[in-house]
């Protein structure tokens, strides 16, 4: 399992003023963390509501300069302004990197498409398109046809592209856990070597006893072939989730990630 | 590397439990580098003694896992690991141990007993006595009395060990000592017994030559039987 570290979010409010102040220590001590409880990819979103579509260039560029000079832990550069992304890749200068995201909207398209492809960085597909997140499983499965395409026109492997089938919260809507899980199958049936990814938690909003639900739903997700997992790795629960869903399903080989896991928290 | 080289990294990579380069070992950080199973064919591309690879590349190390499985900070899968790149050595490493002139110490017959299915314990003491140097038929798990008395009958080992994990089917190993004995067999073959349940009084009781907590008594005893 690849989990993608959810913590350096422009939208937290410790973040917010981490990013205003350039303070690049407690940046560092983010990223840091979330590398040492097992993240392969340390997501970076720089958007904190504040400021013009150039600020967030310039913070973007800042924090991967900065986080790079110290981890070497891959970034995922996260937002939803190309510009930003661009900017982002541009100062990881050719170091492991996965675009987040694309979706099926073609205007979305034509501006990230290209960037995975010069680049030559995964990227995450969202199952969605201009009109929103399709309610059925048929719909998420065409948004992601949709991306598939074009990425083909554009030279870009399946091997490169995590499907996001989306999760939607379960207390507005019951019937979306099972959605997301048959929408994850379908994907991984129609794109043979696809990667897929789901952002875990946002399944629990709104419910009390978030970490119950968020462990359970990520133990079904790898049994209907979840490859990564956007999540906060510093998070016990959620990693012990990750951990025994992995030794489970025998992805685990010798139990070397669950047993160096258990003897962590002992 | 130095041929003395190769052999340290064998040993420290079956500590690790390192068969092959993707493996990632018990500690953290090895991934990519070679393996077990890479190392010793450089080794034997070297031209090493495969004698000296075997005692000093699997046997040593092997010791220290089974301490540390002893102080149990290794587990299970730990010492399957480290026993995994014992077996997948000793299959590189048979073929040359032959041509060069090492005799077996023996044939050892070892199995689960019938109506027992447990097979993790058997399975490392044959991968050990495999790298130990002893020529081992493993006949698996819940293997039926009657063709362990036949394969005694037909092999004529001067060992055979027997597992039971369960207090129901450690009472079939008596049924065994009885046939062997019936047969005209039990003075042809040590019986060394292992398993959970099973004691060394157990072994006194059913007329067992010896009983083994684990592998490394196992070699030991064989040892002193043989001297």
């Amino acid at each position: 399992m690849i989990v993608i570290g959810e913590k350096i979010n422009g939208s937290l409010s410790k973040v917010k003023a981490i990013i205003r102040e350039r303070n690049a220590q407690d940046l560092l001590d983010l990223a840091r963390r979330q590398a040492e409880a097992g993240a392969g990819y340390i997501d970076v979103n720089v958007a904190t509501g504040e400021g013009s579509a150039d600020d967030e260039v310039e913070a973007m560029t800042w924090a991967v300069k900065a986080l790079q000079e110290e981890i070497d832990t891959p970034l995922s550069i996260d937002s939803a302004d190309a510009g930003v992304i661009e900017a982002g890749l541009e100062a990881r200068n050719g170091r492991p990197s996965l675009i987040n995201s694309v979706n099926a909207e073609p205007q979305r398209l034509r501006e990230i498409v290209p960037l995975a492809s010069h680049f030559e960085a995964p990227l995450v597909a969202l199952a969605m398109d201009e009109t929103g997140i399709p309610p059925s499983v048929e719909g998420r499965l065409e948004a992601c046809q949709t991306i598939a395409a074009a990425c083909q026109r554009a030279g870009i492997r399946l091997e490169h592209i995590f499907f996001d089938p989306l999760v939607l919260p379960v207390s507005a809507d019951t019937a979306q856990g099972l959605v997301t899980l048959e929408a994850l199958k379908a994907v991984k049936q129609a794109f043979v070597g696809a990667k897929s990814v789901l952002g875990i938690s946002n399944v629990s909003y709104g419910l009390p006893q978030r970490a119950m639900l968020n462990a359970a739903f990520l133990h079904m997700a790898v049994f209907a072939g979840l490859d990564a997992a956007i999540l906060d790795p510093t998070d016990a629960r959620l990693m012990a989730a990750v951990r025994t869903a992995e030794v489970l399903t025998g992805k685990d080989r010798h139990c070397r990630r669950y047993t160096r896991f258990a003897r962590a928290n002992r | 590397m130095s041929k003395k080289e190769v052999i340290e990294k064998i040993a420290f990579n079956v500590i690790q439990g390192r068969v092959e380069s993707e493996d990632e070992g018990f500690d953290e950080g090895f991934q990519g580098q070679p393996g077990v199973v890479e190392l010793v064919e450089e080794a034997l591309k070297e031209e090493t003694d495969p004698r000296t690879i075997v005692i000093d590349g699997l046997t040593k190390p092997m010791e220290i896992v089974g301490e540390k499985f002893e102080r149990e900070e290794y587990l299970i899968p730990d010492m399957l690991a480290s026993a995994e790149c014992v077996g997948a050595a000793m299959d590189l490493l048979s073929p040359h141990l032959i041509k060069s002139g090492v005799e077996s110490k023996g044939k050892f017959v070892i199995c689960t007993v019938a109506g027992d299915l447990h097979d993790i314990g058997k399975n490392i003491v044959a991968i050990m006595l495999k790298g130990a140097g002893y020529e081992v038929l493993d006949l698996g798990a819940d293997v039926p009395t009657a063709r362990i008395i036949e394969t005694v009958k037909k092999e004529r080992p001067p060992f055979l060990g027997l597992s039971a994990l369960l207090t129901t089917t450690m009472r079939i190993m008596g049924d065994i000592m009885e046939g062997l004995e019936r047969e005209g067999l039990r003075n042809t073959v040590k019986v060394l017994i292992g398993g959970a349940p099973t004691s060394q009084g157990f072994a006194r009781q059913i007329g067992a030559d010896a009983h083994c907590k684990d592998a490394f008594e196992a070699i030991h005893t064989l040892k002193a039987m043989t001297a």
